[in-house]
């Protein structure tokens, strides 16, 4: 579904990516894991647009998208979420919801007056749809900016979705979370995956990459060092001096 | 009812315009210290349009509003590629250029035996399109409220709508607002041209009431004020810059006990509130806070 072709991204003589070939297929959870600074983020970064590529190729269902703009490549299908949390804060969580959706196709389904006022009944319903997904549905005339840490972090990926995407790019979601937020954020990515969803993950929390993801490519100094089902990796000597560290402390938390 | 209150109401009711157009700029993020260009454009357009060409008021307005409008179009074409800090500067340079043109702008037509029209720094002398028509103070002042009601009712039916929604988005983050499929750089130029338009109806109600106007009135502290007015009032909602002039027309500046006390007080105003709300007294919290009480109590 999505492919990666020698892609690089060189910032001055820093090679954040470095000649990195990947391969996502349709229906999975693909983890994408590595120290800091090891180019996951920048990776997430050059699939959806926003840095220009140095040089390699990106190919999304059939389509080189390359050089395309970051609203391109989510009219294409590929949305994400982003590393610190970036919401409309001033915006209401139903705002945030509905133009995130109404950015999208039924643009020109809908009539003047469904797309500049209140949206049709089916855009509505999605957005309640999306607001039951995030558990928020009781604050969605709150603004954004005034909902707890975990159900912002929620909100962004109802966003995301709310484009209608095929492919999902998350970025570290898990960040600052508590173990049972992880554990629900587990659930809603295997619902989501068991709902057709592709999704490519980025994240430090081993114990969501290694209880969700079906395949993992492990990445240093921009560089690919290993891939495979999350126990090949975990087995992996490579990965273990590179990343996880000793056996013990594979499972859990922060490497 | 007593002239100089009807003199102060008006002039709140004028400059309010102009606050309400420098507001939907700070929506979109962008601060234009420009905007009495357009009150200027549409105050010599609307006035040539009834004083020389002998237009009716309400057409007069119309145009003036129109020639406003489609100024600051032309003007955000090139200027809002620009962004932050260096629109700011755009703008300042394009009102004082402005100025400076109606400082050589000489237009003159002889009505009567007597010469009308725009003259240089002289000004543009009888407008007089409401005394020839005996329309009164008090029923000028109806028609300014009833004009800016109509304008208010437009900002409430934006706020509301999806375009509310992606002027405040693109004001927040405009990066994340493009990755989300919105044409930055279009809706600001809308913005730009709904700001002018909105300016421009204040600038012709401005022409028309004080029957004279000459470029010197319109300095950059005039756009410096109305900037300061929706950041005084509040960002939250368009009653926010409303009561900013309020606050400095109907109270600083109209009670003469306080008025040579007025831009220390003002001064003093904004930078407090600059600490303390930095995005005004009815901030987006604050009228989110309101309309949901509001919203509980009906329900």
């Amino acid at each position: 579904m999505l492919a990666l072709d020698g892609l690089s991204k060189h910032f001055g003589g820093v090679r954040a990516v470095d000649g990195l070939d990947l391969e996502v297929r349709q229906g999975e959870i693909f983890g994408l894991i590595g120290p800091n600074g090891s180019g996951k983020s920048t990776t997430v970064n050059l699939i959806c647009g926003v840095f220009p590529v140095t040089t390699g190729e990106i190919r999304f269902e059939g389509r080189n998208i390359t050089r395309a703009p970051p609203h391109v490549c989510l009219a294409a299908g590929i949305a994400r979420t982003f590393q610190n949390i970036r919401l409309f804060g001033h915006l209401s969580v139903w705002q945030n919801l509905w133009v995130a959706q109404n950015a999208m196709a039924d643009r020109k389904a809908s009539g003047f007056l469904n797309r500049w006022f209140g949206g049709s009944a089916r855009a509505r319903q999605e957005v309640e749809a999306l607001l039951e997904f995030a558990g928020v549905a009781a604050k969605a005339d709150d603004l954004a900016g005034n909902l707890s840490f975990g159900e912002q972090r929620r909100l962004e990926l109802a966003r995301a979705l709310a484009a209608k995407p095929s492919l999902l790019l998350l970025d570290e979601p898990a960040a600052g979370m508590n173990v049972e937020e992880v554990g629900q954020l587990r659930e809603r990515l295997a619902k989501l995956r068991d709902d057709g969803m592709t999704i490519l993950l980025v994240e430090h929390v081993m114990e969501l990459v290694m209880g969700v993801t079906d395949r993992i490519a492990v990445l240093n100094f921009g560089q690919k060092i290993a891939e495979g089902t999350p126990e090949e990796i975990q087995n992996d000597p490579l990965v273990r001096e590179a990343y996880l560290g000793a056996p013990q402390s594979a499972g859990g938390g922060n490497a | 009812m007593d002239d100089h209150l009807v003199g102060v109401l008006s002039n709140i009711g004028m400059i309010s315009f102009i606050a309400l157009s420098a507001y939907l700029l700070l929506i979109v993020g962008e601060i234009s210290f420009g905007q009495q260009a357009f009150f200027a454009i549409s105050a010599y357009a609307s006035g040539i349009a009834t004083a020389m060409w002998g237009w009716d008021f309400w057409p007069g307005l119309a145009w003036g509003t129109a020639v406003a409008a489609a100024a600051a179009v032309l003007v955000g074409i090139p200027t809002l590629r620009i962004r932050g800090l260096y629109f700011s500067i755009a703008t300042l340079a394009f009102a004082e250029m402005v100025r400076l043109v109606f400082e050589v702008f000489k237009y003159q037509v002889e009505i009567d035996g007597e010469m009308v029209g725009p003259d240089g720094s002289d000004g543009f002398r009888d407008i007089r399109y409401i005394f020839e028509n005996d329309i009164t103070a008090v029923e000028y002042m109806l028609m300014i409220y009833g004009l800016l009601a109509a304008v208010l009712c437009a900002f409430f039916l934006l706020e509301r709508s999806r375009l509310g929604s992606i002027f405040r988005m693109i004001g927040q983050d405009p990066v994340l607002a493009e990755m989300q499929g919105i044409d930055v750089t279009a809706y600001k130029i809308l913005a730009l041209g709904l700001a002018g338009l909105v300016a421009g109806i204040g600038g012709g109600l401005y022409a028309h009431l004080t029957t004279f106007v000459e470029p010197k009135i319109f300095n950059v502290m005039l756009g410096v004020h109305s900037l300061a007015y929706g950041l005084i009032g509040g960002l939250g909602t368009a009653f926010g810059p409303l009561i900013g002039v309020a606050i400095d027309i109907g109270f600083l500046e109209s009670i003469r006990a306080i008025s040579g006390y007025r831009m220390i007080a003002f001064g003093g105003l904004v930078a407090v509130l600059l600490i303390f709300r930095p995005r005004g007294l009815l901030d987006e919290a604050a009228v989110n806070w309101i309309r949901l009480r509001l919203r509980r109590r009906h329900a």
